[in-house]
């Protein structure tokens, strides 16, 4: 029952946010540089099995995602392999340029313990008050199902709503006459 | 024309007191830190650049990451030497400065001079280096100064580490009579990965050429004065084709050596009007008077010209004494044309440029 309403959840006025992700300010620290993020963020690459995003030095990642408008964050998924997916998933907003040594300094918005189901596609529904207003998203991976040297990820998708504000990147000059 | 902070972490240990290194261990680390400072802000206005040392009583930042160049130069003075150098508390320390760097855009980068031997083992730097890579923070090492075993193992170990797609170098430079900053002006330490501060080091490379031996052509350098440069160039090939064509005809001209003084003299009249045609009328009178000498005779003037550079050196010597004292005029006339001859090889420079027509 629960999983039917998280699918319907999805259907119910939540789209996925690509369109609205800010791929200029998009970054990830301690990624491999064969397997970045494209290959879990972008369309056409998560949908790939083939395509992972991995850790380089060891299994966390620092994961940074500004929005080009402000959304409200209803629920992510997360799909990865059952032994190397991540396991614990901190969600931060609205802090930009976080560094593994201050990830410890404030309580995230909200911490999820990913299982095997989550795994395979099931989204994660959040603590949907905490992320009314987000313009950017930082997603903190501590580590990993099976404890092993590197994280593994096929895809992450975000849903959610916008806000109706102003997107500035489509202001244009009005000419003078 | 990446953009960057750097931290650079200098060694002022004991071991810096050495003078296998010209002037100095620690005076040859202090012109690379200025040579590299140059280089960081030349090649991006905004990149910013920070100083701290290793050694002495502890590590010590002396100035944090900024773009002002006086600022980093004024700080190397009055260093002074002494203790030992801890190189993992350098970086580390390296590390926290970059991250509290005003503008979060830039890149990170860590420059470290490693001239004394390194105590801690290859395991703990190797983590070091771990750290630096998930916090995608870029090495730079000089190792330079003592060599005990070891030494270059554990900075290799730390450089594969931290290298993430080839942005962290090593470099070891041995003592001798290079200057240090010299052989690091041609690493890509210097040259930033193949770009930006390549104009910068090219600069200083001539500068430094220039000032010992001029390795360029007729000792003027291009750079600072083309139009001179090309001058000298097009004059030096033209003395040398001429040089080639009177070698060439010296065979043919064997024979017509034999001929007349006077018609000698008078071929010799006609060259120099020839060389002398910047339109002057007493050379436009002379050929007139030539006109009954045909133009088989023209042609051996001209042969004759291209003869001997003996007659053509003699053309710009000036020296027909036994011509001139015949006939006034004519001397007048070889006066003229000799200055107008002298004249050309500068004029004939110009016209080059001016498009003067003959």
């Amino acid at each position: 029952m629960s999983a039917a309403e998280s699918t319907t959840a999805i259907q119910r006025s939540q789209v996925d946010l690509l369109d609205f992700i800010d791929w200029s300010g998009v970054e990830c620290l301690n990624q491999s540089s064969s397997h970045s993020l494209s290959n879990a963020l972008k369309q056409g690459y998560r949908e790939d099995e083939g395509l992972n995003l991995e850790s380089d030095a060891d299994e966390q990642l620092l994961i940074y995602v500004p929005f080009t408008q402000v959304i409200k964050l209803h629920a992510i998924v997360i799909k990865g392999s059952e032994e190397e997916g991540p396991k614990t998933v901190k969600l931060f907003t609205n802090k930009e340029h976080m560094g593994f040594s201050n990830v410890n300094d404030f309580p995230p918005s909200d911490t999820a313990v990913l299982s095997p189901d989550n795994l395979k596609g099931r989204p994660v529904v959040l603590k949907y008050v905490k992320f009314q207003n987000v313009r950017s998203l930082t997603i903190f991976i501590e580590d990993n199902q099976s404890d092993s040297e590197t994280t593994k990820i096929q895809m992450i998708a975000l849903y959610g709503s916008t806000v109706e504000t102003t997107d500035m990147k489509g202001l244009k000059k009005i000419e003078e006459h | 024309m990446v953009l960057e902070a750097t931290m650079i972490c200098i060694d002022n240990s004991e071991w810096m007191r050495n003078g296998d290194y010209s002037p100095s261990r620690f005076q040859a680390q202090a012109d690379a830190v200025n040579l590299i400072c140059g280089a960081k802000t030349q090649s991006n206005p905004e990149n910013t650049v920070g100083v701290l040392t290793m050694a002495g009583k502890g590590v010590r930042v002396l100035v944090t990451p900024t773009s002002d160049l006086g600022k980093i130069l004024a700080c190397m003075h009055g260093l002074e030497i002494g203790g030992e150098m801890n190189l993992a508390a350098g970086i580390q320390v390296a590390q926290l400065a970059l991250k509290h760097r005003q503008n979060k855009k830039q890149q990170q980068r860590i420059i470290v001079f490693a001239g004394s031997p390194i105590k801690h083992d290859k395991k703990s730097l190797e983590m070091i280096g771990r750290k630096l890579k998930k916090n995608s923070v870029a090495l730079d090492i000089v190792n330079f100064g003592e060599d005990d075993e070891g030494k270059m193992e554990k900075l290799e170990a730390l450089l594969a580490a931290v290298n993430n797609n080839d942005t962290s170098h090593i470099v070891h430079v041995s003592a001798g009579p290079n200057a240090l900053s010299d052989v690091l002006m041609s690493t890509p330490i210097f040259t930033g990965d193949g770009e930006g501060g390549s104009g910068f080091a090219a600069a200083a490379a001539a500068a430094a050429a220039a000032g010992g031996v001029s390795g360029f052509e007729f000792g003027v350098d291009p750079n600072l004065d083309p139009e001179l440069a090309l001058a000298l160039r097009v004059s030096m090939e033209e003395e040398r084709a001429r040089q080639e064509a009177a070698a060439k005809k010296a065979a043919e001209e064997a024979s017509k050596q034999e001929k007349g003084g006077e018609e000698q003299s008078s071929s010799q009249e006609a060259t120099m009007t020839e060389h002398a045609s910047g339109g002057t009328s007493e050379a436009d009178n002379k050929k007139n008077d030539l006109s009954d000498d045909d133009n088989a005779l023209l042609q051996q003037a001209l042969a004759m010209s291209m003869d001997e550079p003996a007659s053509s050196h003699d053309l710009q010597d000036m020296e027909m004494p036994d011509v001139a004292a015949d006939d006034p005029e004519l001397a007048l006339a070889l006066q003229l044309s000799v200055q107008d001859s002298t004249k050309d090889s500068s004029s004939q420079t110009d016209m080059t440029s001016w498009g003067r027509s003959k």
